[in-house]
């Protein structure tokens, strides 16, 4: 790596803020498409089409800006940190694959569920599937990322090793935990969204109650893992700064409290915001342990960063942009703030 | 291991094929935004409700054909660094930055308003609305020039050089206004354009020709189409000898390829002038099997000479040269369909200057009408086949001149990119199918005329999530299923 430093040589500051932005689009698509592909897995256990189809009309004004999230988080490493984008797309070709066709499945199943009439079941059952398809194979790139993989030398290395590589039990498992944990968000989200007296609620209530301890179990789990398996993180969270790890999961733990609380008083749209601060707490907590490793083990931002130059250019026209794309998202969302009821269909 | 030829041609058919079926779509998109924009205004300025429920009619089939486009347009985003990672890392310089840009300022800014533009009518003011459709079509346009940037930067790599397997960018001015993007991205422009119009077209004449209860209505964008058309077309075919010659300048290898062009000379010394109408290369000897050239037709193309010397391929050594018999074809298609295009809109023309392009005059020729409903999958063709010679004649390179496509590849085993290629092909037919067959029952179905006209915004801000439930059932944005 050491030419790579010396011709690269960034603006160090530009490269960790370009670092953190790409890290808040990701989390951004995983706190807005969360509960899209989440109400997508609820829809798959009710049994009522029209429930179904209220569900999909519920995100249809929104989900194609949600899912953007996920382009722009894949357009700017390529702008930003393109021997990463280079590299660690390939290590995951197939679960990056898998998730391609879950967001295709999806993608048509919302379109084209509203045109049809007998083929209604089939695109009710691409949304559900396409939703679990591509929460779990998200799930298992992230956890995948976590492992590292092999680099060939040379002046740009570039991934050496074989396309199952990804595959490991504990990537498995981040792709469990990505299901459940977007399952629960599906529920609080579908909660905030339809009338109390639906019957979708009424559902989407018992399913958070589960879906609550499922989660709790499965992110619990996750942390555990991560302590044992890798040292980068475990040399982090009892490293000098160990009471920041611990005061952040005290948060998280308050948090998760207030969530169940507000949950269990119907106060939907504040267990919505819970549920979005324990996303914040826990991948703000996630970056954190990375630093400085874009891919633990692998390569450091600074390794993956544009030359100077080209981050440069790329900061400068680009990042003014970042609160005007919030801002429209933002109004978009809130011109279809209203709560909706299960006879509706997905509409124009 | 494997065999390396095999594994780069692989990994260009798994791209090729993700490309040809994303490239269908945002053209479209691109010239029915442009459309539906016009027919907005039209409507806004006359207040004649047929606008309005032409507006609301092509929207359906908009929102079909954009949503095919994004999904498989996400694919495209990813593929570069799956399939391409070395050329991904070594062109991030400038090519991600381009490729970020994009994402940037045109799909996330496409995707803030589209949710506006389908699903905000009655609940945003007509302005608003007016505007969100605006920057539908801005956006789309803004995509289709940075996607252009990028990939004309790859047919002629100006502003960068390489340094230890990076290409640096010295000029992003140069890069950017890189000589195949001044014509490359027009070219593509244009070709939105007239795909859209060509679309509306199509579907106007059906209308007519089928004598459905609102033919008359279709009148409006059948003329309206047409005669844009009538400047469109040729233009295209101007734009696209521009684009020819800035080819044969920065990529004569590519142009002699799309020629069938072997000998710069002929046998008695003079300069090879034939342009070939058919042929048929054999690239082991060098040379056409056999051939029916026009003489001075292709330094008259070229160069607008009666004589001057084209370079063959002769002068390239076999390994620098790109394959013949595909850009060869692809070519003439693509040049035919646009011809054919100019022809119909010129008919078009005629008919319009001999008072005949009236509902009823249109219905005594139903063979014009059938010819305008064919024509709407021409540019498809015409699309497919100029982006098919754009790729397979800058072969054996991935940036030209610079990098090898086999220098760009990634190491994938032959398994795993054949189940790519199945993979997509599968879930891109699904969605190709199912955009048709759904464009096809939203025309079955004709444009609805019994839904109230939209003239003021209801629902406006109530305040919290949580909003009056009256209001929100009289919305007209989810409407209870009759």
């Amino acid at each position: 790596m050491e030419h790579i430093m010396t011709i690269t040589h960034p603006y160090q500051w530009l490269t960790v803020v370009w670092w953190l932005l790409i890290g808040f689009f990701l989390m951004l698509y995983i706190i807005l498409d969360g509960s899209d592909l989440g109400a997508g897995i609820f829809s798959l256990f009710d049994s009522n089409s029209k429930e179904r189809g209220a569900i999909m009309a519920s995100m249809a004004g929104t989900w194609d800006a949600n899912e953007t999230w996920l382009v722009v988080a894949g357009g700017a490493i390529f702008g930003t940190f393109p021997l990463a984008y280079g590299s660690l797309f390939h290590y995951l070709m197939i679960p990056l694959m898998v998730t391609l066709w879950g967001i295709i499945i999806r993608a048509v199943s919302l379109e084209f569920h509203h045109h049809s009439k007998r083929s209604t079941v089939l695109w009710d059952w691409g949304f559900g599937i396409g939703s679990v398809i591509t929460a779990f194979s998200a799930g298992v790139s992230l956890g995948a990322t976590m492992q590292g993989f092999s680099l060939s030398s040379g002046p740009v290395p570039s991934f050496n090793g074989g396309a199952m590589d990804f595959l490991t039990p504990f990537s498995f498992w981040t792709g469990i935990t990505a299901v459940i944990a977007a399952a629960l968000a599906g529920g609080v989200y579908l909660r905030a969204r339809f009338d109390r007296d639906t019957a979708i609620y009424r559902k989407a209530m018992v399913w958070t109650d589960r879906m609550f301890y499922l989660a709790l179990i499965a992110i619990m789990g996750t942390v555990v893992w991560t302590f044992f398996k890798f040292p980068w993180a475990m040399s982090k969270w009892i490293g000098p700064y160990w009471w920041a790890f611990i005061l952040t999961g005290a948060v998280v733990v308050f948090a998760a409290w207030e969530m169940r609380r507000a949950s269990r008083q119907q106060r939907d749209m504040a267990a919505m915001m819970w549920l979005g601060v324990i996303v914040v707490l826990n991948f703000g907590a996630m970056m954190a342990t990375l630093y400085p490793w874009f891919v633990p083990g692998t390569m450091t931002i600074y390794d993956a960063a544009n030359p100077s130059n080209s981050l440069t250019a790329f900061a400068l026209a680009m990042t003014g942009f970042v609160p005007v794309m919030l801002a429209y998202n933002f109004y978009q969302a809130w011109v279809f703030r209203a709560r909706i009821q299960e006879f509706s269909s997905y509409g124009h | 291991m494997t065999d390396p030829t095999l594994m780069v041609d692989l990994a260009r058919l798994d791209f090729a094929w993700i490309t040809t079926m994303h490239i269908i779509y945002p053209p479209l998109t691109i010239g029915l935004a442009a459309f539906l924009f016009y027919s907005e205004v039209k409507w806004l300025r006359t207040n004649n409700d047929e606008w309005y429920r032409l507006t609301r009619f092509f929207e359906k089939l908009f929102i079909i054909n954009f949503g095919a486009g994004v999904a498989t347009g996400i694919t495209m985003e990813m593929s570069f660094g799956i399939l391409f990672g070395p050329f991904s890392q070594a062109a991030g310089p400038f090519f991600g930055n381009i490729l970020g840009y994009e994402t940037i300022t045109a799909f996330m800014y496409e995707a803030g308003f589209i949710g506006l533009m389908v699903f905000g009518w009655g609940k945003i003011s007509k302005k608003m609305h007016l505007f969100a459709t605006f920057n539908v079509a801005f956006s789309s346009m803004l995509s289709a020039m940075w996607i252009l940037v990028a990939n004309s930067w790859m047919q002629s790599p100006t502003g960068v050089h390489l340094e230890n397997g990076l290409f640096l960018v010295d000029s992003w001015k140069d890069a950017i206004l890189n000589p195949n993007f001044l014509t490359g991205f027009p070219h593509m422009a244009i070709a939105s354009f007239e795909i859209g119009l060509f679309f509306v077209a199509g579907i106007s004449a059906w209308m007519i020709y089928k004598k459905r209860p609102h033919a008359a209505m279709f009148m409006k964008t059948l003329t309206a189409s047409l005669m844009a058309l009538v400047v469109i077309a040729p233009l295209q075919i101007y734009i696209g000898d521009d684009l020819g010659r800035t080819v044969a300048e920065h990529d004569p290898a590519a142009l002699a390829a799309m020629e069938g062009h072997w000998h710069t000379y002929n046998a008695d010394g003079t300069p090879n002038t034939s342009w070939n109408v058919i042929a048929w290369p054999d690239e082991v000897k060098g040379t056409n099997t056999f051939q029916i050239g026009i003489p001075h037709m292709l330094s008259l193309l070229e160069d607008h000479k009666w004589v001057s010397t084209v370079k063959g391929l002769e002068e390239f050594k076999p390994e620098d040269r790109p394959p013949v018999l595909l850009p060869f074809y692809a070519f003439r298609i693509m040049v035919a369909a646009g011809g054919l295009l100019m022809i119909i809109a010129f008919w078009a023309l005629y008919l319009k200057y001999r008072g005949q392009f009236t509902m009823e005059g249109l219905q005594r020729r139903p063979w014009f009408l059938r010819l305008v409903v064919f024509s709407a999958i021409l540019p498809y063709i015409a699309i497919w086949t100029g982006w098919w010679t754009r790729e397979v004649a800058r072969q054996p390179w991935i940036v030209h001149g610079l990098m090898r496509t086999s220098e760009g590849v990634s190491q994938m085993s032959i398994a795993a990119e054949i189940v790519w290629f199945v993979g997509f092909v599968v879930f891109d037919l699904l969605v190709w199918i199912g955009a048709w067959y759904f464009f096809a029952k939203v025309v079955r179905n004709g444009p609805d005329m019994q839904a109230e006209v939209i003239h003021q915004s209801e629902n406006i801000p109530v305040g919290s999530l949580m909003t009056d439930k009256i209001k929100h059932q009289e919305s007209i944005l989810i409407r209870p299923t009759a």
